[in-house]
């Protein structure tokens, strides 16, 4: 339906992105890069996964523990991709550590580490929004739209939209949940990601029943503002902790 | 919230303020961007003007003078492998060519030659996509506006890409890309297997040519270097765009000019200055150091064919107190022509202003991956453009560790292309049947 509602539906699906981007990543360069290389990252396990169900594919409409069981390795996949990830973000941050005490400039705060979890989860949200949302909405931009059988009171392309946009923020806030978990191995919050991670990708398994999108679409943006939310609070417990650890030792 | 209530003000931060992480690879950013921003048009472009209803009369005349193929042109294996190779010699030859030049210091030759293959890109191909452009999008232009219009924008664009000297930066930068994508735009009019023959052929005579002892672009890059003098070339410079200092920066480095009594005769991409000058802002300069890679790229367009050389180079900027790095910079050279200067020296504000340096050509051969991959589908391009990036990484690191000349294009046009196939192949199949059901993960 014409260009403005092309441009309407990836703005749904990336405007939060672009927001985080113009007003956080962009003003450091490093975030940038942490951006585009977690961005590669995803994009290397999806090429992996989809090489290992090529064989399986094109899976029958009716069987849907078909596509339960691609969920469930999926997300297993993912959950893969963001420990190796958090393996290389450790290695670099000895060597940027070691880096500043050779130019004798402060160490990387708390603030920069979290900063790093955030565009580098912003990456893999942008990757998924991308791939899944945005290639698929060049035919938006012409002069009609398009329903699928199973949900045939919303456009097609504005469920993949909402879609897309509960799963950039999942992955995003994630994130910063998951190293932060890391960091201070706590056991709830690192068993937390992946939990919501798959509760998120299950819940998409209503799409599949008919009129089931009437019912996913709001109840995943309802997961994504749980994450954002749980992020929220153990991204202020860990400052306001550092704080205070600062204020002691001062 | 509660507890999140509780804890609203601003959280503290290291008692420096600025950390390391402030400007730390802000040199490959503003590489990054512009490739990005010349990929982006290319692909804009294509988008808009592909499936042309009738064959360029360029492309048709091309493909009449590579072999003979009427028409559409057969778009096999054969005649692609034979179109590429014919434009690898092709490049060989004009690169000797440029490297006898340069050998006998026929400056004013070269440069020549560079004018005149900037101002026929624009004109010539830049009329072209214009005329296309407006019947696309049937813009109301009459024939004689276009006729005013276009030769002057021509003019004043290649003038802009040929002497940084004169214009701003940012009308430098975007007169090089504006080159960058018109020629991108032409190579991708060319049939499917030709393009990919072509781009991967280029690949490898970048490698062989600047690795190799006889290759070309080794040859010539070992006179610049024997001589000290930059080879007049169109090269993409990331130079920071900072408008605080923008003006005075650019008298300041002007100023310097006639104290050395050098001749003016400069070249594109660097405004020369006295090397005892520059050791003078070095030594005060605690923290860069540069050691340098040099590798230019000369556009150079004939007739139908646009042959190029293609390298990278690279200024790291290393951040490591001024050590044994700097001592070949403090040796007085007052008599040269066209010093290789050490940009960016300033130390107020532009901090980690390395200016790393891009041929033209690695421009060109990334927009044509990228814009072909547009041909087929978006999720290519997305795919074809990560990849590139991370190619130019890669090339990045590689350069930073080994500390010569690297070749730009291998590296990112392999990864770009194993990643087309691959999401051709793989991951497309898979997307589109997860989508189209509503399920994500």
């Amino acid at each position: 339906m014409t260009l403005a509602a092309g441009l309407g539906y990836a703005l749904i699906a990336l405007g939060p992105a672009f927001s985080l981007f113009a007003g956080v990543v962009a003003r450091k360069p490093f975030l940038v890069l942490t951006v585009l290389s977690s961005t590669l990252f995803w994009l290397i396990s999806l090429i992996v996964l989809s090489g290992i169900w090529r064989g399986f594919l094109p899976i029958k409409s009716g069987a849907w523990w078909a596509y339960a069981i691609l969920i469930l390795t999926s997300v297993a996949l993912q959950e893969g991709t963001r420990l190796v990830f958090w393996r290389l973000y450790k290695k670099m941050e000895e060597m940027l550590d070691a880096f500043a005490d050779r130019i004798s400039k402060p160490r990387l705060s708390l603030t920069d580490k979290m900063l790093i979890s955030l565009a580098g989860g912003l990456g893999h949200g942008v990757a998924h929004a991308v791939f899944f949302c945005l290639s698929l909405l060049t035919p938006a931009f012409g002069r009609a739209t398009f329903y699928i059988e199973t949900c045939s009171k919303m456009p097609f392309f504005l469920a993949s939209a909402l879609i897309a946009l509960g799963f950039l923020v999942i992955h995003t806030f994630s994130m910063i949940i998951a190293f932060n978990a890391y960091d201070e191995r706590k056991k709830s919050d690192q068993v937390f990601v992946p939990v919501i991670h798959l509760a998120a990708a299950v819940m998409t398994l209503v799409n599949l029943a008919p009129g089931g999108c009437l019912i996913g679409t709001p109840l995943l943006l309802v997961m994504a503002a749980l994450t954002l939310q749980h992020c929220w609070r153990v991204a202020c417990q860990r400052l306001t902790e550092h704080r205070h650890q600062q204020h002691n030792s001062n | 919230m509660a507890d999140a209530a509780a804890a609203a003000a601003v959280p503290g931060d290291a008692p420096g303020g600025t950390t390391v992480l402030d400007s730390l690879g802000e040199d490959i950013t503003r590489i990054v961007y512009p490739v990005s921003a010349c990929m982006l048009l290319v692909v804009l472009l294509v988008s808009l003007l592909s499936s042309p209803s009738s064959p360029s009369p360029l492309s048709a005349s091309i493909a009449a003078a590579t072999g003979g193929v009427s028409g559409g042109g057969d778009d096999d294996i054969p005649t692609a492998l034979i179109t590429a190779l014919t434009f690898v010699v092709a490049v060989t030859a004009a690169t000797f060519l440029l490297a006898l030049l340069f050998y006998l210091r026929c400056t004013p030759c070269l440069r020549a030659y560079l004018g005149f293959s900037a101002l026929a890109v624009l004109l010539v191909l830049g009329g072209q996509v214009a005329l296309l452009l407006l019947s696309r999008l049937r813009f109301p232009l009459d024939a004689v506006s276009f006729a005013l219009l276009l030769p002057n924008a021509a003019g004043a664009l290649a003038l802009a890409a040929l002497a940084p000297a004169s214009v701003p930066i940012a009308l430098h930068q975007a007169a090089l890309v504006a080159v960058a994508v018109l020629t991108a735009f032409w190579f991708t009019l060319l049939p499917e297997w030709t393009t990919w023959a072509l781009l991967v052929a280029m690949a490898i005579y970048d490698l062989a040519a600047v690795l190799l002892p006889g290759g070309p672009l080794r040859v010539l890059l070992e006179l610049a270097i024997q001589r000290n003098e930059e080879i007049p070339a169109l090269v993409y410079e990331a130079r920071p765009v900072d408008p605080r200092h923008g003006r005075n920066w650019r008298l300041w480095r002007e100023g310097r000019q006639p104290g050395v009594g050098e001749d003016l005769q400069t070249n594109s991409g660097n405004s020369s200055s006295s090397q005892v000058h520059e050791a003078a802002t070095l030594a005060g300069d605690v923290s860069n150091s540069r050691p340098r890679v040099t590798l230019v790229a000369a556009l150079s367009s004939s007739d139908s064919t646009v042959a190029q050389v293609g390298e990278v180079s690279a200024l790291q900027e290393h951040r490591v107190a001024v050590a044994e790095m700097s001592v070949p910079l403090i040796q007085p050279r007052p008599q040269r022509s066209g010093e290789e200067v050490v940009e960016d020296e300033d130390g107020i504000g532009l901090s980690s202003s390395g200016a790393i340096k891009l041929g033209l050509g690695d421009f060109i051969f990334y927009s044509v991956l990228v814009g072909r991959a547009a041909m087929y589908d978006y999720m290519t391009v997305y795919a074809c453009y990560l990849a590139i990036i991370a190619g130019l990484g890669i090339t990045l690191l590689l350069l930073a560790f080994f500390r010569k000349a690297l070749p730009a294009l291998p590296v990112s046009i392999a990864l770009g292309v194993v990643f087309y196939v691959l999401t051709r192949t793989l991951l497309e199949e898979f997307v589109v049947q997860c989508s189209t059901k509503l399920l994500m993960f």
